[in-house]
């Protein structure tokens, strides 16, 4: 008994005197009453949810995260974890957030897509995070404050801004859902998935890859292989053609080579430097630099660029206006040192990606925590990117890549042996892909 | 006597863990051990794969250096492993045995 309370007060005295450190061990981890640590200590148990970490009363500093998806939740809980004290408001039109990554086995009828939500009520609880459901207007940059909708204005000593990205508009469409990218989970996936099922037999659909970069570098090609997988189990005859508009796989070359030419073959026909000019809405057909295609479904997935705050902001200033570049020590904007952009919407060498985004967040998290407490980034940060891709409906490949900071060039660098994906596709991997979500959407929302 | 030294050996281990740690300078390897989060949970403590929390640092390095040696087969998390430089391993392990 004596004992066990001599271990429990070191730890709360520890906690009490050196926060910022993410080491409370399970001692502190069985501390009842949060309120015994103080503001802005770690919960040493974080992923058990045992003691919630109040907002703090007397904030050392104030961040302001635009935008509630893997990023944005992510950097949010990790500075109310690592930081001393740091008051964190996460803002962002919907009260939830849907997730893209297995969303397209929603278009299968493999998952709901109920199932693809998570909200911030775990941001709230556990981490002392303010929420505000609001569309932001504006930023500004200077002043370091954000405009709602409603007209209200918060300021901070920072901004991170995780806001995702936008889709170009198609000359002709004029109604996006009579051509559906449901490249952002939600309605538009539904949508698609109707269309889907509403296909007749022998009917051809068209899946649209945009040029590079865009979002998830493999993800409208294993889309492509568990509709092929789907339409051989569902619509007899049906067709699926893959209009590309890079010149050849963006990535996982050996795996999708294989499985559109050999295992989905019979049902695939794969044209590269296809890019779309125009549509008609009416008559399901796009006019392209090859000709025009008409199909019973058009799954159109736009060319992407940041969302238009960054533009907005004055941020977009890398890609040829499109993304926003960044310092990837503290993912700073380059054009405003107290704005941050992290995840799909800023421009590094990383792909643009959920599982990466959480990572950037983690360092964008870190680099704050030092900086409000007088000190420097990390000098040596690494990330890595990690997924699976459906090649069938039960079976799966892998990808996966570790990037280490790189001094000269400023920049993260792939590490060549940590690069690359699995030798082909399983049943076990399919397994290992629900995992991995489960892991992963825990570590950014919950 | 048995416990007043486990009690201070105890102390010692949290000291040395947690005396250069603070909000300006934190736990060297906690950010590198973050990596793993995405998969093995916060701070390695689930849900996802095997929970990596909380053995010793000498365990958690040596699984992660055969694995970087590519004598574990050609696994994601070989791939994973063969990312980082030997030091770096040390020090995410470090860290890692930190949290029980």
């Amino acid at each position: 008994m004596d004992r066990r309370k001599i271990l429990l007060s070191g730890a709360a005295l520890a906690a009490s005197t050196l926060p910022g450190c993410g080491g409370g061990g399970s001692d502190a981890g069985t501390l009842k009453n949060p309120l015994s640590a103080r503001d802005g200590a770690p919960a040493g148990d974080a992923g058990q949810a045992l003691n919630p970490l109040p907002p703090p009363s007397a904030p050392k500093a104030r961040v302001i995260v635009i935008g509630g998806g893997m990023g944005g939740a992510t950097v949010a809980k990790y500075l109310r974890l690592w930081g001393d004290a740091i008051d964190v408001t996460l803002i962002d039109s919907s009260p939830r957030y849907t997730s893209c990554i297995l969303s397209s086995l929603v278009l299968t009828g493999q998952r709901t897509l109920s199932s693809q939500v998570f909200g911030y009520g775990s941001l709230r609880s556990r981490y002392g995070i303010h929420t505000v459901i609001e569309p932001v207007t504006a930023v500004d940059p200077v002043a370091v404050s954000v405009t709602l909708k409603s007209g209200r204005v918060l300021s901070a000593d920072r901004i991170v801004m995780a806001p995702g990205v936008r889709f170009d508009s198609v000359p002709g469409l004029t109604d996006p859902n009579a051509m559906p990218h449901a490249w952002k989970a939600g309605a538009q996936t539904r949508v698609l998935a109707q269309q889907l099922a509403a296909m007749p037999a022998g009917g051809v659909a068209v899946l649209t890859v945009p040029k590079a970069p865009y979002r998830c570098p493999p993800g409208p090609y294993e889309r492509a292989c568990l509709l092929a997988d789907w339409m051989r189990r569902h619509k007899p005859r049906a067709k699926l053609l893959v209009l590309d508009a890079n010149p050849d796989f963006v990535t996982e070359v050996d795996n999708f080579t294989r499985a559109f030419m050999d295992l989905h073959g019979d049902i695939i026909e794969y044209r590269t430097g296809v890019e779309i000019d125009h549509v008609d809405t009416p008559s399901k057909t796009l006019f392209t630099n090859g000709g025009a295609v008409r199909a019973d479904v058009v799954n159109l997935i736009p060319a992407q660029r940041a969302a238009w705050l960054v533009k907005a902001t004055g941020l977009a200033n890398a890609t040829g206006g499109r993304f926003a570049a960044v310092d990837v020590l503290d993912y700073a904007s380059t054009a405003a040192p107290n704005v941050h952009v992290l995840g799909d919407a800023s421009a590094t060498t990383q792909p643009k990606a959920g599982h990466i985004a959480n990572q950037e967040a983690k360092v964008c998290a870190d680099a704050l925590s030092r900086i409000f407490a007088g000190g420097s980034p990390d000098p040596a940060p690494v990330t890595n990117s990690a997924c699976f891709s459906t090649i069938t409906m039960t079976q799966a490949s892998w990808l996966h890549a570790v990037f280490q900071y790189d001094a000269a060039s400023r920049t993260m660098v792939a590490v060549p042996a940590a690069s690359g994906a699995s030798t082909g596709w399983s049943g076990g991997h399919y397994e290992d892909m629900g995992v991995w979500f489960r892991a992963l959407m825990a570590d950014s929302f919950a | 006597m048995r416990h007043t030294t486990a009690v201070y050996a105890g102390m010692l281990v949290a000291a040395q863990a947690l005396v250069p740690a603070s909000a300006q300078n934190p736990p060297p390897g906690r950010l590198l051990a973050s990596n793993c989060f995405q998969c093995h949970g916060t701070n390695g403590k689930g849900p996802g794969f095997d929970d990596i929390a909380g053995e010793s640092p000498n365990e958690i390095y040596q699984k992660l250096a055969e694995m970087r040696a590519g004598r574990e087969g050609a696994g994601l998390m070989v791939k994973h492993a063969m990312g980082y430089t030997d030091a770096q391993l040390r020090q995410l392990s470090q860290w890692l045995s930190t949290q029980r």
